[in-house]
């Protein structure tokens, strides 16, 4: 399936947004608005990993 | 669990594997076997409750157009927050229906022409029975289009479906979860006879009772062993359920590969008691007396003593204009329940809307025996 074949290239810019949103939780530590929102799109990017990410990391090619 | 909590850190107890900062969100059990568990989740932990949710809706078909009502006491229990939390991740249109009561959740649905409608069967039963006998509305003409059914296994039961179905003109659904689990398990819109049990989320495997060995054939019975994949602040691993479950030897017509559980949940070890030697569950009766034209919604089942014999009473309601068919059902009512749960019952037949009604999950069965 064409889905198939893109599900590493998903899972790659999930990791993306992942670091990206450490490092704004980082930077955010005295930023309350920042920090909170941070952790909400974190929890939504873990739904993300529980979908795509994980089936990627378990296929026998990897 | 109960031992360990209401201690520090309160009211958890040292069960919780987060920092109480952490914790967002508190549930707790309905405590039909004893005190309630209290329950923490996580932010992450309230999403991951939510998806798990959302797999069910979308495999019941639920879509963006949708507009669904939640005739549910937004309270402690988990019951329908995280349908509530799911319907909107999909996209569809949530009306919270918290406190209103019956008649004016009715109302509001066909005021606003819902699409969907989420309760527990009992009450979804009541919602229909309110709307045909106090305010001269059949249910089958709201343009309700599908239900979701949890709190009990009445969605799975054919002859409670059927009735559902039938009262509102919709597809009805199963859904089973729990508040230390998760939303484990689901229907989809093919209706196999059973649910999926979400593969992704959760591991289940099936222990024999008497051997805990654990079995992988079909169409074997045993209880649930669950455990939840991703759940944080108080995981739930190697949980024993007391649900009884059997897989399913075939595929699902809807192509999904989360294993099938036939027939849904079967029972519950704790629900299932020795009357007269032979094994009782009440699931049994209900699948007799809801398969039963002539008969209301509502039933009750007591077992007591007469001097050192047990008796089971069944009450059930007869529908208005069926005395005359009484004998009839009389007879049929004792043949199936014989073939069905190979016991004798007295039948003690109460007037249509006397037997009590009930929101949350149901209480029908009553065991006497212990107090007698």
């Amino acid at each position: 399936m064409e889905f198939d074949n893109n599900l590493s290239e998903i899972s790659a810019k999930i990791q993306l947004l992942k670091k990206t949103a450490v490092e704004l939780k980082k930077l955010g530590e005295n930023f309350p608005a920042l920090e909170k929102n941070i952790a909400r799109i974190l929890a939504s990017l873990k739904m993300l990993e529980l979908n795509i990410s994980d089936i990627v990391d378990l296929s026998p090619d990897r | 669990m109960r031992d360990v909590q209401r201690k520090d850190p309160f009211p958890y107890g040292d069960n919780l594997c987060v920092s109480l900062e952490a914790v967002c969100e508190f549930r707790q059990t309905s405590g039909t076997t004893g005190q309630p568990i209290y329950q923490a989740d996580t932010w992450q932990d309230w999403e991951w409750w939510a998806e798990c949710w959302s797999y069910t809706l979308w495999a019941q078909g639920y879509r963006p157009r949708d507009r669904v009502f939640i005739p549910f006491g937004y309270n402690v229990f988990v019951a329908f927050w995280a349908g509530h939390y799911a319907a909107e991740k999909i996209g569809c249109e949530v009306v919270p229906g918290g406190v209103l009561d019956t008649q004016a959740r009715i109302l509001k649905m066909r005021e606003l022409r819902a699409t969907a409608l989420m309760g527990t069967p009992t009450y979804i039963l009541l919602m229909a029975d309110t709307a045909k006998s106090k305010m001269n509305i059949d249910p089958s003409g709201l343009g309700i289009l599908k239900i979701t059914c949890a709190g009990e296994p009445g969605a799975s039961i054919p002859g409670t479906k059927n009735r559902l179905e039938s009262a509102w003109g919709a597809k009805v659904f199963d859904h089973a979860g729990a508040t230390e689990i998760g939303a484990w398990s689901y229907e989809c819109s093919a209706q196999p006879g059973g649910m999926h049990v979400n593969d992704a989320f959760f591991l289940v495997e099936i222990e024999d009772i008497d051997t805990g060995e654990i079995i992988e054939t079909p169409e074997r019975r045993g209880k649930m062993i669950i455990t939840a994949l991703d759940r944080y602040a108080q995981p739930c691993i190697r949980f024993d359920s007391k649900d009884i479950i059997e897989w399913d030897s075939k595929e699902c017509a809807c192509n999904r590969t989360f294993r099938l559980i036939k027939g849904g949940v079967l029972g519950r070890t704790d629900d299932i008691t020795k009357v007269k030697g032979v094994l009782l569950s009440p699931i049994a009766i209900e699948q007799v007396v809801r398969g039963i034209e002539g008969l209301g919604d509502e039933f009750e089942v007591v077992v007591d003593k007469v001097g050192y014999i047990d008796r089971i009473t069944l009450k059930i309601e007869l529908l208005p204009g069926m005395e005359k068919r009484r004998s009839a059902i009389d007879q049929i009512l004792k043949d199936q329940l014989r073939l069905q749960t190979n016991l004798g019952y007295r039948l003690e037949y109460h007037e249509i809307g006397t037997l009590p009604r009930y929101n949350v999950k149901a209480k029908r069965f009553k065991d006497l025996r212990e107090h007698s």
